[in-house]
């Protein structure tokens, strides 16, 4: 093959890992709220309700305050294309994604960085008074989240020798030389579900599914947010959330993951990877049911423990090598 | 002691300040001049042998009688009994003295005497308008007799102006009157140093809809359904309170089969509510399992209320003299079948709830209604319980059919949220209880007493009922031509509106929703 249909190669893949993102992303969604209705003895709202949503606020028209500048206008854009660029850097179903020149989990954690710093802005930008408190929650929150974050990933990134997710997902997938001593990952994995936990807004450190401005974070900085804008939001918000599953499935269990530009091994990519986050948000439902949320000053402990527990599997890293 | 030694307590006292003692259908009343007022309030509020409570303080425009206005105080004593004070102000007079400053639960009564008959409590510490909005213009004071029931206000200008707590950091939080979920509007505004409470200032009475101007217009058959209308949540409570009260007067005797059916529902309401609390409280700490199952329950009660009565807030039943339908035994006992299963369900389900080791740290030690507040307020009913307030107006002053039947009042000392839960959870038990007791026993005989003779204009007569929320009283008195000369209502809600000021502080924003829906207050309730 020439370097020109390796690069058409590139850009379908590239596409096609995007179509399916921006497809299962709100498929998860409803999943939970399924999980959650089922336990509940509800049936729930039926499993394409959230692309009706998306679709529904598309076509509604914005309302925005008078108060508001460029940023409450831009937010909603630099969001979702931060997310998605962030999704594209992440192996969903091949091992190695096209774009991993561009970007490595470094870059994948500041660009999610990237969309809340503009988010917290937007929440203050409209001068409301719940906007105000989500923001200043959504920073705590979020600085506490991203040291655990990277660090998990690092500690998986050390056997790997590399902080390149398409090389570690690439080794581990292939069993070179890695996951010889699992407790670090087992470590690193619980921290990462705990960020995972926080930094998609789930039960116990956010209520999805409230109406109570004042117990709010990330609902409440999105608060004054309407039609293509909010659906803008909500299906970054989705995407977010598949990022991280897919984070937790490929980077811990990639196994299944097409390791060569292969359409049956792809396609067999994306079967895998859709049982594994499906398994994933399905336990976020049940952990969502079995628990109240946290008291807001409680978070900071439940957060420190992803910290620690991403640092012990790190130390325990070294040890075990020797 | 009997309710006479009181009134030789008082007179003791005060001597030849007592213009007279008097006993109106077995309620001990003290009258005495305005100025001596504060004294004598303040005696009852204190002195060793009476305790009293300050339960409820309202005026009557006693005009065309009497061209003047009379102030009532009522104490609840400590042990139950009532002792009311009562005193004048005649001709142009438009002042009396404010016994706000010795007895702090005057506080909304008294600013509510000067929205709705323009009367000033001179001394007052805070005589903002309370029910009259500023909009409202000035010198609109409706409960008045020359005030027109169908008059229509104009408007003007008026801003309220809040405490305000001022410093580096410390930030105001407006939240309401519009709600993002189907909750009535209430404002509440919070001065907060980061997301601690420092302060909390309820604003309410926003949909004011003149209920008891209305009352003024109505027969006393017409009445009850007003009565209904003043808490929906709460309809059996109030239109039960006011047929008592009109019974009390009119000299009604109610057949026993309609007292032991009144309890019945009035029990029912307690538990379709409760529950629905329960599940409530728990959801708001993002707990939504317990809001599913409580809400199937609740559902299913509200569904036993529609097949026994045809109204699923136990509407239309009341009437003064005893109920307007009856009800065949296969009804009840299928209904007790279904009441059975229901209680098992919820045994179950409140055995998870306590279980849940995240949801009782929610619980536990947030929004605290110290006991000492919580008297000053006058608090009782589900909040003033769960604050060790071993008030109940089931057991005090017995009713319907609670003097033959059998019950515990839970009492719990902490007052956080979690003792109001529980005190829920446990009256939810008891009123299982009361309903299968109610139906074991259920006489047979008439259910209603049809003769409705007609009082002497300015009598009056008072009566209290324990409804789900805690205790409602009415006073009504008659006035020419069979129609209501004056009905006072008082939800719970009014009293303890306050006190939940207290309840918030030292906690967070994000649990304030938790902390209010344990207390679940009726709006409507105070904006009558």
């Amino acid at each position: 093959m020439g370097p020109v249909s390796v690069m058409i190669e590139s850009a379908l893949i590239t596409v096609v890992q995007m179509v399916v993102a921006l497809t299962a992303s709100p498929f998860i969604v409803g999943l939970i709220r399924k999980v959650k209705a089922r336990l509940q003895c509800r049936q729930g709202p039926g499993w394409l309700q959230p692309y009706y949503d998306l679709a529904k606020l598309f076509r509604k028209d914005v309302v925005a305050s008078t108060h508001t500048s460029w940023i409450f206008t831009a937010t909603p854009y630099i969001l979702f294309a931060s997310t998605l660029t962030a999704v594209l850097l992440v192996p969903i179903f091949l091992s190695k994604v096209p774009l991993n020149f561009a970007g490595d989990a470094i870059t994948v954690v500041y660009l999610l960085a990237l969309g809340t710093f503009f988010l917290m802005l937007a929440g203050l930008d409209a001068g409301s008074a719940f906007g105000g408190m989500g923001s200043s929650r959504e920073a705590i929150v979020a600085s506490l989240t991203e040291p655990a974050m990277i660090l998990s990933i690092f500690a998986v990134g050390l056997t790997a020798g590399s902080t390149n997710l398409s090389t570690i997902v690439h080794k581990t997938a292939l069993l070179q030389g890695i996951v010889t001593d699992p407790p670090p990952h087992l470590m690193a994995l619980a921290a990462l579900f705990i960020v995972t936990l926080a930094e998609t807004g789930r039960v116990p450190v956010d209520n999805p599914a409230t109406h109570l401005e004042l117990t709010m974070i990330h609902e409440a900085m999105i608060l004054e947010y309407s039609g293509r804008y909010l659906a803008l939001i909500e299906w970054a918000s989705a995407l977010k959330l598949l990022l991280f599953l897919t984070l937790m499935s490929n980077i811990f269990a990639p196994w299944g993951i097409a390791t060569e530009r292969e359409p049956v091994w792809m396609i067999l990519g994306v079967g895998v990877w859709l049982i594994k986050i499906c398994g994933l948000a399905v336990l976020i439902g049940v952990i969502e049911s079995m628990f109240a949320k946290l008291r807001l000053f409680r978070v900071t402990d439940f957060l420190g423990l992803a910290f620690i527990l991403s640092l012990l599997a790190i130390i325990f890293f070294y040890i075990l090598r020797g | 002691m009997d309710r006479d030694e009181r009134i030789e307590s008082v007179k003791k006292a005060f001597g030849a300040k007592i213009l007279g003692a008097d006993r109106v259908r077995g309620i001990p009343v003290v009258t005495a001049a305005k100025q001596d007022i504060p004294a004598i309030a303040s005696h009852m509020h204190r002195a060793s042998d009476l305790r009293g409570t300050l339960s409820l303080q309202w005026a009557v425009d006693l005009r065309p009688r009497l061209a003047a206005y009379r102030i009532y105080y009522l104490f609840t004593l400590s042990g139950g009994p009532w002792l009311m004070l009562q005193t004048e102000l005649y001709g142009e007079d438009r002042l009396f003295p404010s016994i706000t400053p010795r007895i702090h639960a005057a506080k909304w009564y008294e600013r509510e005497i000067r929205d709705m008959f323009g009367l000033i409590a001179e001394g007052h510490p805070d005589l903002r308008r309370l029910v009259r909005h500023e909009h409202w213009p000035k010198g609109t004071h409706p409960l008045k007799k020359d005030f027109s029931w169908n008059h229509v206000m104009g408007r003007q200008d008026g801003e309220y102006h809040f405490r305000q707590i001022e410093g580096e950091g410390v930030f105001e939080v407006p939240v309401g009157p519009i709600h993002a979920g189907i909750i009535e509007p209430g404002h509440f505004r919070f001065s907060v140093a980061g997301e601690p409470i420092m302060q909390l200032e309820v604003r309410h009475f926003w949909k004011h809809r003149g209920v008891e101007k209305l009352f003024e217009n109505l027969t006393w058959a017409e009445g009850v359904s007003l009565a209904e209308k003043v808490s929906g949540d709460t309809s059996f409570g109030h239109s039960l309170c006011y047929c008592q009260a009109a019974e009390s007067l009119l000299g009604i005797e109610v057949p026993p089969r309609a007292n032991y059916l009144r309890s019945l529902f009035l029990e029912l309401e307690r538990l379709h509510n409760h529950i629905g609390d329960v599940g409530a409280i728990c959801n708001d700490a993002a707990y939504a399992l317990a809001l599913a199952h409580c809400g199937r329950m609740k559902e299913r009660i509200m569904q036993i209320n529609d097949s026994l009565t045809g109204s699923r807030f136990l509407r239309g039943l009341n009437r003064v003299g005893g109920l307007s339908i009856d009800l065949p035994s296969d009804q009840l006992d299928a209904a007790a079948l279904a009441l059975k299963k229901i209680e098992e369900d919820f045994t179950d389900l409140s055995k998870i709830i306590f279980n849940n080791a995240s949801l009782t740290d929610r619980l536990e030690t947030t929004g605290i209604l110290k006991e000492r507040t919580a008297r000053d307020h006058g608090v009782m009913g589900v909040v003033g319980r769960a604050s060790n307030i071993d008030r109940d107006v089931r057991r005090d002053h017995p009713f319907a059919a609670y003097d033959r039947l059998r019950f515990k009042v839970p009492i719990y000392r902490y007052g956080d949220v979690r003792a109001r839960l529980r005190v829920r959870v446990d009256e939810v038990h008891e009123s299982m209880d009361l309903i299968r007791q109610a139906l074991e026993n259920l006489p047979v005989g008439p259910i209603t007493n049809a003769a409705l003779p007609a009082p002497q204009p300015g009598d009056w007569a008072l009566s209290a009922v324990e409804g789900w929320r805690g205790e409602i009283l009415y006073f009504v008195m008659a006035g020419e031509e069979g129609k209501i000369h004056r009905c006072k209502v008082r939800d719970p809600s009014f009293v303890i509106w306050p006190a939940i000021q207290f309840a918030v502080l030292g906690n967070i924003i994000p649990d304030f929703p938790l902390i209010n829906k344990s207390f679940n207050l009726s709006y409507a309730g105070t904006d009558l």
